[in-house]
């Protein structure tokens, strides 16, 4: 994003409006740090510039990826919605993507506030890479990577700073603990904050099948969460039988 | 697409007023003809009692220019949502979904026990959970709790720590009120899952404390 020095009268309106700080006023105009921008176009959007001197610059490979990752409007080639991410559970009674005796995670690396440099993201994919996890295909960050075996991102994208990206994939349930390692000893690796979630199929008495997993582990769980009701048809045929 | 989990609550008390009902359909598998079915839920939501709706492919009422465009706009693979601020009117929804039958997935983002207890009045059960794990890495560079409650209620991270300190000082200085301040945080949560009655509590508690 840019802001034109002609047209800008210095008024400050859009500063409160970048969630990353990359705003800010000079003597007598505001300026985006375009290394730190992240291109979410919230500036844009909801700042109502007075004089209209916000514009959007093009966006090319790789400062592209930006906008991807960053801007909630944008919609991503590989999952056809908006935002950075899947349909992951909201659909599962639909699409079977996480079975029983399986747990999906997600992790958004710059999520909340801080945004992350997509060599954060690298270094985490890399390390859950080595436990043979396949990411999920049609999530757009998966796209970034050079080979999504090993969790390596392309070069050319590493510098690049983005909201935030999320890195997806499932586990058996029985591999959990294996994770929750890794995640706490590359957790001291990385500049930025990442949230953590898990995603299962409840057990037929309504139990959820991670929750010894995350006990054993002395994690923390949030009261409030996600619950897909199972309305949605035609039912994954796992569930039709 | 996590955007309605990992909403920060330090105390029970707020997040008994803050529940958000997702329905969207699946790429490939129901999405054809499935706009009219979500706008239909967007009628049921608002005669149920919603306090917000939304859709992340179009963004909210004030991005499209009203309540009435984010209800006509609605398209085959939107994403489309709405806030509660009460239990009971969440139960009523659901129970309407249920009879109505869209066939459209249906998440709701809340306490899990209340959500659970929402399911079990109607006749529903949980199919499938979402947990969250919390934040990990370099927690100690975001700001406190009480903004945190804020900036999480816009999954997408739209609602910015600045315009939160802002709006809290304006609120703070008596230059505007917490219900002002709230639909002025509510603004730029383009997919509009951000409670603003749950904000306007948050902002009396901050301004207090």
């Amino acid at each position: 994003m840019k802001i034109d020095q002609e047209l800008c009268i210095g008024c400050g309106q859009c500063v409160p409006y970048c969630p990353v700080k990359a705003i800010a006023l000079s003597e007598e105009t505001a300026e985006i740090d375009f290394d730190e921008c992240v291109e979410c176009g919230n500036c844009l959007r909801s700042a109502d510039c007075p004089v209209e001197a916000i514009y959007q610059q093009e966006l090319a490979w790789p400062r592209s990826v930006r906008s991807i990752l960053s801007d909630p409007l944008t919609i991503a080639v590989e999952s056809g919605i908006s935002g950075r991410g899947t349909e992951e559970m909201k659909t599962n009674e639909v699409t079977g993507r996480f079975r029983r005796g399986y747990a999906g995670i997600g992790l958004e690396i710059g999520r909340p506030i801080l945004g992350a440099r997509l060599s954060d993201v690298d270094k985490i994919a890399q390390a859950v890479a080595r436990m043979g996890v396949e990411f999920e295909t049609i999530n757009p960050t998966t796209s970034l990577m050079s080979d999504p075996k090993t969790g390596k991102f392309k070069e050319d994208v590493l510098n690049e700073k983005v909201l935030s990206a999320i890195l997806e994939f499932s586990l058996k349930l029985e591999r959990l603990p294996e994770l929750f390692d890794i995640l706490k000893k590359v957790a001291g690796d990385i500049d930025t904050v990442f949230t953590a979630d898990l995603a299962c199929r409840v057990n037929p008495d309504g139990s959820v099948p991670t929750e010894p997993y995350t006990e054993a582990a002395g994690l923390w769980l949030a009261p409030n969460g996600k619950v897909n009701i199972g309305l949605g048809r035609p039912r994954f045929p796992e569930d039709s039988q | 697409m996590t955007h309605t989990l990992h909403r920060l609550g330090r105390e029970r008390k707020y997040l008994e007023e803050d529940f958000v009902v997702l329905v969207m359909p699946s790429k490939d598998i129901n999405h054809e003809g499935s706009g009219p079915k979500l706008r239909r839920f967007l009628d049921m939501a608002l005669e149920a009692g919603a306090i917000k709706i939304g859709d992340c492919r179009k963004g909210n009422e004030y991005h499209q220019g009203g309540i009435d465009q984010v209800l006509e706009n609605v398209e085959d693979r939107g994403v489309v949502h709405a806030v509660f601020r009460d239990i009971r009117a969440l139960t009523s929804l659901l129970a309407r979904l249920k009879e109505a039958d869209l066939g459209m997935s249906v998440v709701v983002s809340g306490l899990f026990d209340r959500v659970e207890q929402c399911c079990r009045e109607v006749g529903l059960e949980k199919h499938t959970v979402n947990q969250s794990l919390g934040r990990w890495g370099r927690t100690e560079k975001l700001p406190a709790d009480p903004i945190l409650e804020l900036n999480t209620m816009c999954g997408h991270g739209m609602v910015t720590v600045s315009l939160i300190e802002e709006v809290v000082g304006q609120v703070k200085a008596g230059d505007c009120t917490p219900e002002e301040g709230a639909e002025r945080l509510f603004r730029p949560c383009m997919c509009g899952i951000f409670n603003p009655h749950r904000a306007v509590k948050l902002i009396r508690a901050f301004v207090s404390s």
